[in-house]
């Protein structure tokens, strides 16, 4: 290797790297990226997610009057006011009114104001050529109205030109205020994260979602150790079987296994009906008491996680040396000894692998926790995760908040970041990693 | 101690690997099991130390039968072929394992470790990895851990096999040293006869798992019970003539050879037998005269090694002194010291 440069071993690395780079770019940092945008802005299906227009709406004007919009004013924006100006007369052209009629509006009633719709027609109603259908008077009339109440303006400055025409001698500030708050698009904000640090909720889901992932995360590691070693032990023949049985809960669609779940804790379903045998409480497990759904929930991936878990551990048992466990033994130590000097230290990788591997993506479940106990009873079992989809993307209020819920997402995955470095320093990986073992 | 092994049966999926084997390795000395490649002697290791059970049979460490205990209760150190450390474990904390399993107190296993590292040379290494050692470091750091708890019975298998010729040289004394120095019982599993020969007080020469010849390296050398005895053991190695028993006499007709049969008379005429003529009684002197050709040379320093092809096409090997050289193709006759020949039936059975 003396004689090949430096940079042609660097180049050769670089090469190695590259799918994996843009792996990481597409599948990791895009998503990361798009997550911390949204996360920033008060995007949700009332804003969507193109740009908005600016209306003053019936629910807006009650928000104003609630952070303290003068009442004169929110009553000048109710209001409608008839003025016979020349863009009046335009659009009665248009609506099809007798021409006459609106010469005669034109000539008599320019540049008057009426404040309400029966003040306008009285008056009409005096001129010569006035039409005969009350109807017709109506069209007429209404083509002189005026007003900003769910009148949608594509920018901001025709909407403070509307305003500042409704309303004679507005206070201070107020016409920008309304032009803001009339706003239908999303903008950027950091209020979600505010949100989310002030609401009661979020403390209690964040509770659960460290439950959670704790007690499911040693059921994972444990269970599927204690699964690996006992097959490891057990003669081939038996084994062969029970590993593929662990695996089931692994191989089933998630449907499927959430399905069977139901079926299996539901009223009359498996346990229920064993339950009344034996005179115990039978009741909707899954649903029906705190204690029985986080059971249900921390068993339905626990299982699924413990067989994952297994095969990993299986696949490094057998790849121990024989001799190693052999030598042990002559050695004297016993079954337990075995396990705790010589395979268990020969299991930290996969061990580390496991425990940060499930801890970000139980993390980031929900899909087994929806289709079971979907965070009841009430919202005893909500995690992060579910909540953060429920609020982003299914919503039962028809309010989707992609930006709250993208910033719910974003801490999730700052959570998982930080987790991981720690994994990483607890078994020492680099130490681990350190030096290729082909040199180049 | 005493360790007997009887009518010892073992069977691998249906396979026989050993068939009723009958073997004694006496209080403080050191056997080698040596054979060839498959023929067993690590499944007898492994069964003394208890990694595999016997089928049938009884193995008694002194008066004490072990057959049906556990390998943690027999109390034997075992060094494996390819020593079998604890990566994740240094220097230190292998050998103490023996220990540390025992649940001895820190003190005492610091000083059973420090003790047997002395023995072995390592000191210095206690705090290196297994990874960091060579090869011939690693080999002592099994010796050390096999010897730590004073095991009644050492077991070590094919232990020199992956160390290079000199340094396989330093370590077969220095195993016969610790061996000596502790005085434990030892069987030592190889397929080098030298290793065998050099270490050992006595050989068992196993084939297909049965044991051919029991005996000290110089009795089995001078005095073999069969002709894969005779062949197994030397360097370089026996070779063998084919011939008829004609008037007491071992005769081979085309070349008009004949080595009166001594002893061995009254053997009917026509009789296949072979005769074994290890090197050394091959040469220059001798009293039976056989003519032939020099079909290969090899000098080797001290001593020069031959090949002489008879005329009907078999050949002698012989190993003489440096000095007066022969170069290949020259015609010789030389003679075989029929005294010291072995007679072999057809079948391989010593006369
Ligand atoms: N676990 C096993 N399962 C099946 N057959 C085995 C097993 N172990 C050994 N054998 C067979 O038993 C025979 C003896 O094996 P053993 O390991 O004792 O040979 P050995 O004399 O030590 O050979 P070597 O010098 O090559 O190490 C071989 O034919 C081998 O194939
Ligand atoms: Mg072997």
């Amino acid at each position: 290797m003396r004689t090949s440069s430096p940079y042609r071993a660097n180049l050769l690395g670089l090469a190695f790297m590259t799918p994996a780079m843009v792996l990481l770019l597409g599948f990791f940092f895009l998503p990361v990226v798009l997550t911390s945008v949204f996360a920033f802005t008060n995007m949700s299906t009332a804003t969507g997610i193109s740009g908005g227009s600016y209306v003053v709406t019936g629910n807006l004007l009650r928000s104003l009057t609630d952070e303290g919009l003068d009442a004169k004013t929110i009553k000048a924006l109710r209001q409608s006011s008839y003025i016979i100006d020349q863009a009046g007369l335009e659009k009665a052209r248009t609506a099809g009114v007798d021409a006459k009629f609106i010469t005669e509006i034109g000539e008599r009633l320019k540049d008057r104001s009426f404040t309400s719709s029966s003040a306008f027609e009285r008056e009409l109603k005096t001129l010569p050529s006035r039409p005969t259908r009350v109807r017709d008077l109506k069209i007429a009339a209404s083509a002189f109205e005026q007003s900003v109440l769910n009148v949608r303006y594509a920018s901001r400055g025709e909407m403070e030109a509307a305003l500042s025409h409704m309303l004679e001698n507005p206070p201070q500030g107020a016409v920008e205020q309304i032009a803001t708050a009339s706003y239908t698009g999303w903008t950027w904000t950091t209020e979600n994260f505010k949100n989310l640090v002030i609401a009661p909720d979020t403390w209690r889901i964040v509770g659960n979602t460290v439950f959670y992932v704790v007690l499911t995360l040693a059921f994972n590691v444990l269970v599927g150790l204690f699964l690996a070693i006992t097959t490891f032990y057990l003669p081939s023949a038996g084994s062969g079987f029970f590993s593929i049985l662990w695996l089931l809960p692994r191989i089933t669609p998630v449907v499927l296994y959430a399905v069977m779940w139901k079926w299996f804790t539901w009223e009359d379903g498996f346990v229920f009906n064993i339950a009344q045998d034996l005179g115990l409480p039978a009741f909707n497990y899954m649903k029906g008491s705190v204690a029985s759904a986080w059971t249900v929930v921390i068993l339905v991936n626990g299982f699924v996680g413990a067989s994952f878990g297994m095969i990993l551990f299986s696949g490094a048992l057998k790849a121990i040396p024989v001799q190693q466990l052999w030598a042990s033994e002559v050695d004297g130590a016993s079954r337990w000894q075995q396990i705790r000097y010589i395979i268990l230290p020969h299991m930290r990788w996969p061990i580390l692998f496991v425990t940060s591997y499930q801890t970000l993506s139980l993390l980031s479940s929900y899909e087994q926790i929806w289709l079971t106990t979907n965070g009841g009873p009430g919202s005893t079992t909500t995690v992060w995760a579910l909540e953060a989809f429920k609020t982003a993307l299914n919503n039962y209020t028809g309010n989707l908040q992609y930006g709250l819920g993208a910033a719910m997402a974003l801490i999730l995955v700052a959570v998982g970041l930080v987790l991981s470095i720690v994994y990483l320093r607890l078994f020492r990986f680099d130490e681990m990693m350190s030096k290729p073992k082909i040199e180049f | 101690m005493q360790i007997s092994i009887n009518n010892f049966t073992k069977t691998f999926d249906g396979t026989p690997v050993i068939d009723d084997m009958n073997l004694t390795i006496r209080d403080g000395e050191m056997l080698a099991l040596l054979g060839p490649s498959g023929c067993g002697k690590s499944t007898t290791l492994f069964t003394i130390s208890g990694i595999h059970r016997m089928d049938r049979g009884q193995l008694m460490f002194g008066d004490r039968d072990v057959s049906g205990l556990p390998s943690q209760k027999r109390n034997v150190g075992v060094v494996f072929q390819n020593y079998a450390l604890y990566p994740h474990m240094n220097v230190f904390e292998n050998i103490a394992f023996p220990l540390t399993v025992r649940k001895d107190n820190k003190a005492d296993i610091d000083r059973e470790v420090r003790a047997i590292a002395a023995l072995t040379h390592i000191s210095e290494l206690l705090e290196r990895r297994p990874g960091q050692l060579s090869g011939g470091q690693q080999q002592r750091v099994a010796l050390a851990r096999a010897l730590v708890r004073k095991p009644d019975v050492l077991l070590l298998d094919e232990p020199l096999a992956n160390l290079d010729a000199k340094l396989r040289l330093e370590m077969r004394s220095e195993i016969r040293r610790i061996q000596l120095e502790t005085g434990i019982t030892a069987v030592l599993v190889t397929h080098d006869q030298v290793e065998a020969m050099s270490m050992c007080d006595r050989i068992a020469i196993m084939k297909k798992g049965e044991i051919v010849q029991i005996d000290t390296p110089a009795d089995m050398y001078s005095n073999p019970r069969t002709s894969f005895v005779a062949g197994f053991l030397g360097n370089p190695p026996i070779s063998f003539l084919s011939g008829i028993a004609m008037e007491n006499s071992f005769s081979v007709a085309p070349i008009k050879l004949r080595v009166p049969l001594g002893v061995h008379e009254g053997i009917a005429d026509g009789t296949q037998l072979k005769l074994g003529v290890r090197p050394e009684h091959f040469g220059p002197e001798g009293d039976i005269a056989v003519e032939g050709k020099i079909a290969f040379a090899e000098t080797q320093g001290r001593e020069n090694l031959y090949d002489v092809a008879l005329a009907d096409g078999s050949v002698l090997r012989s190993i003489q002194p440096a000095g007066r050289n022969w170069a290949l193709g020259e015609p010789v006759r030389w003679f075989i010291d029929s005294k010291s020949a072995f007679v072999f039936s057809n079948d391989g059975q010593r006369l």
